[in-house]
């Protein structure tokens, strides 16, 4: 009898070969490894949002506890389904609604402190900060590359003479920001493939441990 | 030489994508071994983690990645159990991804199995809730509220280490590992709004847009990538807390081989495409 798992680690390999044969050129295992991951995924995904969410959040609340308040939430979630329905489909606007005057309430304050005032108060400079050159260096790139970037964006005046100098510095702040994320990305796409062939001379070749 | 690097410049790409295969394979059958250096970031999270008391206030990790990320953050998930439950530091387990419930899952149960942890006494996981944001905000005013049950269905009123655990005041450290822009929803719903302390751990597509925050001090540290991930196997392994490195350090050696070989095509890319624009080509006049 052969262990159940080494027979799933056969079908994982065998997958993953399936997938890595698109890089030769599109074929009918890579077409049916791609269609059973989209409807294995998700399956997966709403056995788990039902199990977790509606039953938790509706379900028990509603049928076994008695609290009749989560009508309400139930009710705005149905009406979801109403674009569904042509005539009813206006009804759709209200969970909309609801749900974008509920976040846009709940992300303004934070987001403005985490995101806008929090990252200005750290462009600036401190009296302390001349005590180390070191970091003082930091904080003055950190301020011409804002700066130079947040003039590149000016588009009210022709980016000319000492305009132009300014737009110019900011380009290359911009190119190194954009040569950080690509060799970010580079990083994450081989970690990926990496992972994959751990598994594969791991798992299923045995060839290390 | 001209004409060679033009034919290189055009060369088919399954050359190229057979070269990486050897690149990536190569480096585990002969293992290069490669030194680690944590980054200052790395050595953050794992600095917080060494000053939390053991079986006190729990850290709380939320996983949020599924299968196609799970090479870079779950080796992160596991460094970072394995040095909290060998310090005896209590886990809260969460997650804000459907698809990384199952994965969440494994990884508490496989690293509290090797330190010996209980659940319920040790850690917890309280399993996928949906709502991201809503979620993050509901954690600041009242954990067991936002999830009355555990991922078993056990009341979360019940489990003895969550008893003096109500939000985020009791909780010292907050790690998203995550593979979307919920790295930075953290930053803004639990660390401006309920001043937790956050830590991402990321992949590395959405590390570089961190970087700003660990400057003005939003982040505490952070784990880049796979990179992140063996850096902090690193630091765990140095400090006793393991006995073996872990997966992603095993992966270090590949991901060094490769990118070599990626930036030796990208140098050999651009010589063929400048030299190409130079050459005449067929029907211009001389």
């Amino acid at each position: 009898m052969i262990p159940m798992d080494t027979v799933w680690t056969w079908i994982a390999a065998l997958l993953t070969l399936a997938i890595f044969s698109f890089l030769y050129k599109d074929n009918p295992f890579y077409k049916f490894a791609e269609h059973l991951f989209v409807g294995v995924s998700a399956a997966y995904t709403l056995v788990i949002l039902y199990y977790n969410s509606f039953v938790p959040n509706l379900i028990v609340p509603l049928f076994r506890e008695h609290n009749y308040w989560f009508i309400i939430p139930g009710l705005l979630g149905l009406l979801f389904f109403a674009r569904f329905i042509p005539k009813l489909g206006f009804l759709i606007l209200f969970p909309i609604a609801f749900t974008i005057g509920g976040y846009a309430g709940l992300s303004i304050g934070p987001g403005l402190q985490a995101r806008l005032l929090k990252q200005l108060q750290g462009s600036m400079l401190h009296p302390a900060d001349f005590a180390d050159p070191g970091l003082l260096i930091n904080k003055l790139i950190v301020l011409v590359g804002i700066l130079g970037t947040m003039l590149y964006f000016y588009f009210s005046k022709e980016h000319k003479g000492i305009l132009k100098v300014a737009t110019n510095i900011g380009i290359w702040f911009i190119m190194v920001g954009f040569g950080a994320a690509f060799g970010y990305t580079v990083m994450a796409r081989a970690s990926l493939l990496i992972g994959r062939v751990q598994f594969l001379l791991t798992d299923w070749l045995h060839l290390i441990r | 030489m001209k004409d060679l690097f033009i034919k290189l410049a055009k060369i088919d790409r399954r050359y190229i994508f057979l070269l990486i295969a050897v690149a990536v394979i190569l480096p585990f059958l002969m293992p290069l071994n490669f030194p680690t250096r944590a980054t200052s970031h790395t050595k953050s999270v794992f600095d917080i983690i060494e000053t939390i008391p053991p079986e006190n206030n729990p850290i709380l990790i939320s996983f949020e990645y599924g299968p196609s990320t799970m090479p870079e953050c779950h080796p992160m998930a596991y460094a970072i159990l394995r040095h909290a439950f060998a310090r005896r530091v209590r886990v809260i387990g969460i997650t804000l991804s459907a698809d990384a419930a199952g994965l969440g899952e494994e990884a508490l149960q496989r690293i509290a199995k090797e330190y010996d942890r209980k659940y319920g006494r040790d850690y917890v996981f309280l399993g996928f809730k949906p709502g991201v944001t809503a979620v993050m905000l509901s954690i600041g005013e009242d954990l067991k509220r936002t999830f009355p049950r555990d991922f078993y269905g056990k009341p979360t009123s019940e489990i003895p280490m969550l008893d003096s655990v109500h939000n985020y005041t009791q909780i010292p450290l907050v790690v998203p590992l995550t593979g979307s822009a919920t790295a930075t929803f953290w930053l803004v719903y639990a660390g401006a709004r309920y001043h937790a302390r956050v830590a991402d751990g990321v992949t590395a597509v959405i590390a570089a847009e961190l970087y700003p925050y660990i400057q003005t001090k939003q982040l505490a540290g952070l784990l880049a990538g796979l990179k992140g991930a063996s850096e902090y196997e690193h630091l765990i392994y140095r400090a006793g807390y393991t006995k073996t490195k872990g997966q992603a350090s095993r992966g270090m050696d590949a991901l060094s081989i490769m990118h070599l070989v990626i930036i030796a095509f990208i140098i050999l890319g651009n010589i063929g495409f400048f030299l190409s624009r130079r050459a005449p080509r067929k029907g211009d006049q001389a």
